[in-house]
């Protein structure tokens, strides 16, 4: 009975977290590759297209935190969640909106009184780094944390799965002897790297 | 051997061979998801870095220069070996990054004031295992460096067999059909959500 309830909840766990699998195992790739991947696109960073442009005073005062004037600006233009804000020497505010598959950046230009929004040209590559990347916790919105919780129990089945396909090796017999052959030609692999590079 | 068989097998030994790797991406990713409690854990006044040397020094490095290979001569000239990645952060600073999976090294090329300085970083366990997780590429052509770099990728080929061998395994069990749509179809639903909200 505990076989088979390893067994099953090794299965079942690898297909509901399939998509996260396949992402994760595909932007590895993309990113053991980046150099590749950055030159089919001419080695440029991903250009911002400008989506909509219009006049705007924020509310919030001249000298308030830039992430306080990008929660207002977000607000504003309904894209609320996990951002980042900045203002340069001249006043700019710049607020980027970390959405997964289009980034959006809204520029406040409090002199001019204009707000402009701009997305980010999809790039797959760049669209699978980005999903790789996000984690954690430090984003005030629970979307945010329940992602990162997403993460958290993708870790831990990933211990399982470790855990589990041991066990379920070690119950048949007749791979024994194989089975310990692999395992012990990568862990010598592993401790090569380990020790000389 | 029939295909069933084979995809089993392949299924198996394959995780062993890659159960190394396995453990380590699934174990590191947790000082990259909760940073600060790692952080709290080394949080004891021992500084990050300690100097090993600064030291007179002055090297040309003209505009639009290969900064890898400048950055190699000043590893050479510094004394420290290992792979590295060399970085401009402003006109009057070059940074080589030197790193193996136990030890890290930073040296710093001041060019307005002519100084060179080398910090060498404390060992932690979670940064060994993010350096491990993080580590890839093919830019350093030192053999064994490059053939990490390949394993990563037949780890990333791995990980796409699994998925395949294991949706046929388990397809292979009809009376699991019904529970594993409800698995597959959940996950990619949430994960969709994940896609269409965050």
């Amino acid at each position: 009975m505990f076989s088979k309830i390893v067994r099953r909840t090794h299965m079942y766990l690898a297909l509901f977290l399939t998509p996260w699998v396949l992402v994760y195992a595909v932007s590895t790739m993309v990113m053991n590759h980046r150099e590749f991947f950055r030159e089919i696109y001419g080695g440029a960073a991903p250009a911002w297209v400008k989506e909509t442009e219009r006049p705007y005073r924020a509310a919030s005062p001249a000298d308030a935190p830039p992430q306080a004037v990008g929660a207002e600006l977000l607000r504003e233009v309904g894209l609320d969640g996990a951002y980042n804000a900045r203002r340069d020497a001249a006043g700019v505010v710049t607020v980027v909106r970390q959405d997964p598959v289009t980034p959006k950046r809204i520029v406040y230009r409090s002199a001019e009184g204009t707000l402009v929004v701009e997305r980010e040209q999809f790039r797959m590559p760049a669209f699978l780094e980005r999903m790789h990347r996000r984690r954690g916790y430090q984003h005030p919105f629970a979307l945010e944390d329940t992602w990162a919780f997403s993460v958290d129990a993708f870790i831990v089945a990933m211990l399982f799965w470790f855990a589990s396909g041991l066990w379920m090796w070690w119950e048949m017999g007749a791979t024994r002897k194989t089975g310990a052959l692999f395992a012990a030609g990568g862990l010598a692999l592993f401790a090569l790297f380990l020790f000389t590079i | 051997m029939t295909f069933n068989h084979f995809v089993r097998r392949l299924h198996l030994y394959l995780a062993l061979s890659l159960l190394p790797w396995f453990f380590v991406y699934g174990a590191s990713s947790l000082p990259f998801s909760h940073p600060s409690w790692f952080n709290s854990i080394y949080d004891d006044g021992v500084p990050l870095w300690k100097l090993r040397f600064a030291r007179p020094y002055e090297r040309a490095v003209p505009a639009g220069a290969d900064l890898r290979a400048i950055g190699a001569e000043i590893m050479k000239d510094a004394g420290v070996e290992g792979s590295f990645g060399t970085y401009r952060p402003n006109d009057r600073e070059l940074h080589v990054y030197v790193h193996t999976f136990w030890r890290a090294t930073q040296i710093k090329y001041f060019l307005d004031r002519k100084e060179l300085r080398a910090e060498d970083r404390r060992f932690r366990w979670d940064h060994f295992l993010t350096g491990m997780h993080a580590r890839g590429g093919f830019e350093n052509r030192q053999p064994l460096a490059f053939g990490w770099s390949i394993v990563v990728d037949v780890v990333c080929i791995g990980f796409l067999a699994w998925i395949a061998s294991g949706i046929y395994m388990w397809w292979q069990i009809p009376s699991t059909r019904s529970w594993g749509w409800l698995a597959l179809g959940g996950g990619a639903a949430l994960f969709a959500f994940f896609l269409l909200r965050l």
